[in-house]
């Protein structure tokens, strides 16, 4: 009962995942490396503390039933 | 208790996984002390837990990082032992501390980079292995990152040794069975006493990070996971039908999780603007969603503020019912769980962090021999509202008393002081 329910959902999830994936990848695809200033910005990274992003996660975690999600870090000018 | 770990070193493994370095060429170090109190009701007072982290990373050479961590979590406080309709009744002291060490090697390309780490943590009553690889790569004009991570676990969970009974006859564990943990690597049975259950976890993860505009970027992630193995708390025992054995759960539980977040630099306030939204969902009924917004302001050349703000909530899982409805009806098919991360429940966030960063504008050192120093001092408070499970007009107890966080506003705070270098 809880897979069969649980495939409907995924496939929902799979569906949002594809609109999601898209939108990211359709954006402005020109950003020049001389307009990078601000995405180079500590402001614009994500998971730009991993020590904080790991504490956060450890608390919620333990008062939530779900997890995972936030992703791996990077972004920003991908100036590296 | 024991369970904290579980979810800590995944969470840790797919941070290893993910950390490949970004746009760091520094060799750094960082060290944070977090402390999470949540109060609860009853004599023995409310939950503890201070969790100091250390991690150091290196160059060797201009295409190899090796970093290494440490953490801990010295955890003391109440909890309840039965799930009943009064959670006071069975309130106990305990206490844990918990170890975890982990490290990785990152391989750097131009425009790519692979890391390989692994960690390996133990407490009294649990241990866990975890072997992780993470890849990471910037598409061509470096406005497009893919990453992709994978990691398995290999935790081992100490159990009383129940033999052939069936659920309603299991016993749970007191505190004062031995779990025989000669390191993390050996684990031995002590038959008729205690036993170690396996628990394999395996998960993926897919993120898509992207520039829109020179002041647009988002990011977008797919989580999945998949847990075998024994996943109740040993030590809770549930009122069912007027008895009460230890908690039983499914032995596989499947969760996939999607994120989508999004960073707009304000370049006239010199401050930023963060949104994200995460829908979970997995095989045990769990459905979530969490929404978060933050605002990042410059104050001057060395001060960052950030405020925040979090909802979240959760539909319960298939078979959980309030204690009421265990204690009256009995359980849910085989399973019936006292545990309030699967029950219905709402969550609200609110902080703030202050941050100090130090670096020269000339491009030498700060602080001695430091390239960098930012120094984080960051609050959170919680609330936390538990729902009911099941219809509050069949059932005379309610539920205000079924847990030792029921009934109360502002349940729980974090306080964060942190500590990064680069030099």
């Amino acid at each position: 009962m809880g897979w069969r329910s649980f495939s409907s959902r995924m496939r929902v999830l799979a569906v949002g995942s594809i609109v999601a994936f898209a939108a990211a990848g359709c954006g402005r695809h020109a950003v020049r490396a001389s307009e990078k200033e601000h995405l180079a910005d500590r402001t614009m990274r994500f998971d730009a503390d991993e020590h904080e992003s790991a504490a956060d996660d450890h608390v919620l975690s333990n008062r939530e039933g779900a997890s995972g999600g936030r992703g791996t870090g990077g972004g920003g000018c991908g100036c590296n | 208790m024991r369970l904290q770990l579980t979810g800590r070193s995944v969470l840790l493994a797919i941070a290893v996984a993910g950390s490949a370095p970004p746009a760091r060429a520094d060799d750094r170090i960082d060290l944070t002390t977090t402390w999470y109190l949540e109060r609860r009701r009853g004599p023995e007072g409310g939950l503890s837990v201070v969790h100091p982290q250390l991690d150091f990373e290196v160059d060797a050479g201009d295409s190899v990082t090796i970093g290494a961590g440490y953490s801990a979590d010295v955890v003391s406080g109440a909890t309840a032992s039965v799930f009943s309709v009064d959670a006071v009744a069975s309130a106990t002291p305990f206490d844990d501390v918990r170890h975890e060490s982990h490290a990785s090697i990152t391989l750097k390309g131009s425009r790519s980079s692979l890391t390989v780490g692994g960690g390996a943590a133990a407490e009294r009553d649990y241990t866990s292995i975890n072997l992780a690889v993470a890849g990471k790569v910037d598409l061509p004009g470096k406005n497009t990152t893919l990453g992709l991570s994978y990691t398995h676990n290999f935790d081992h969970v100490c159990d009383r040794d129940n033999g052939m009974a069936v659920a309603l006859e299991r016993r749970a564990l007191t505190g004062l069975e031995t779990c025989k943990v000669s390191s993390v690597l050996v684990i031995d049975d002590t038959p008729g006493s205690t036993i170690w259950h396996d628990l394999d976890i395996e998960t993926a993860q897919a993120t898509l990070t992207q520039n829109l505009s020179p002041t647009l970027a988002l990011q977008t992630s797919l989580f999945g996971q998949v847990l075998r193995g024994f996943q109740a708390n040993p030590y809770r025992r549930v009122r069912v039908a007027g008895v009460e054995p230890q908690e039983s759960l499914p032995d596989v539980r499947g969760r996939v999780a999607l994120m989508v977040q999004a960073n707009k630099f304000l370049p006239g306030l010199r401050s930023a603007v963060h949104g994200s939204v995460r829908g979970y969902s997995d095989t045990w009924g769990v459905n979530s969603l969490a929404l978060e917004m933050a605002y990042s302001q410059y104050a001057g050349d060395a001060l960052l503020l950030r405020l925040r703000g979090r909802i979240y909530q959760q539909t319960e899982a298939n078979f959980f019912k309030d204690a009421f409805f265990y204690d009256t009806e009995g359980p849910a098919g085989a399973f019936f769980t006292g545990d309030r991360e699967l029950a219905p429940i709402r969550n609200v966030l609110a902080g703030g962090r202050l941050s100090y960063i130090g670096f020269n504008e000339e491009g030498g050192t700060i602080w001695g021999v430091f390239d960098e120093v930012r120094l984080d001092l960051k609050g959170d408070l919680l609330l936390l509202d538990e729902l009911p499970a099941n219809p509050d007009s069949l059932n005379p107890a309610g539920i205000d008393s079924q847990f030792l966080s029921s009934g109360q506003l502002l349940d729980a705070f974090v306080l964060q002081l942190a500590l990064h270098t680069a030099f």
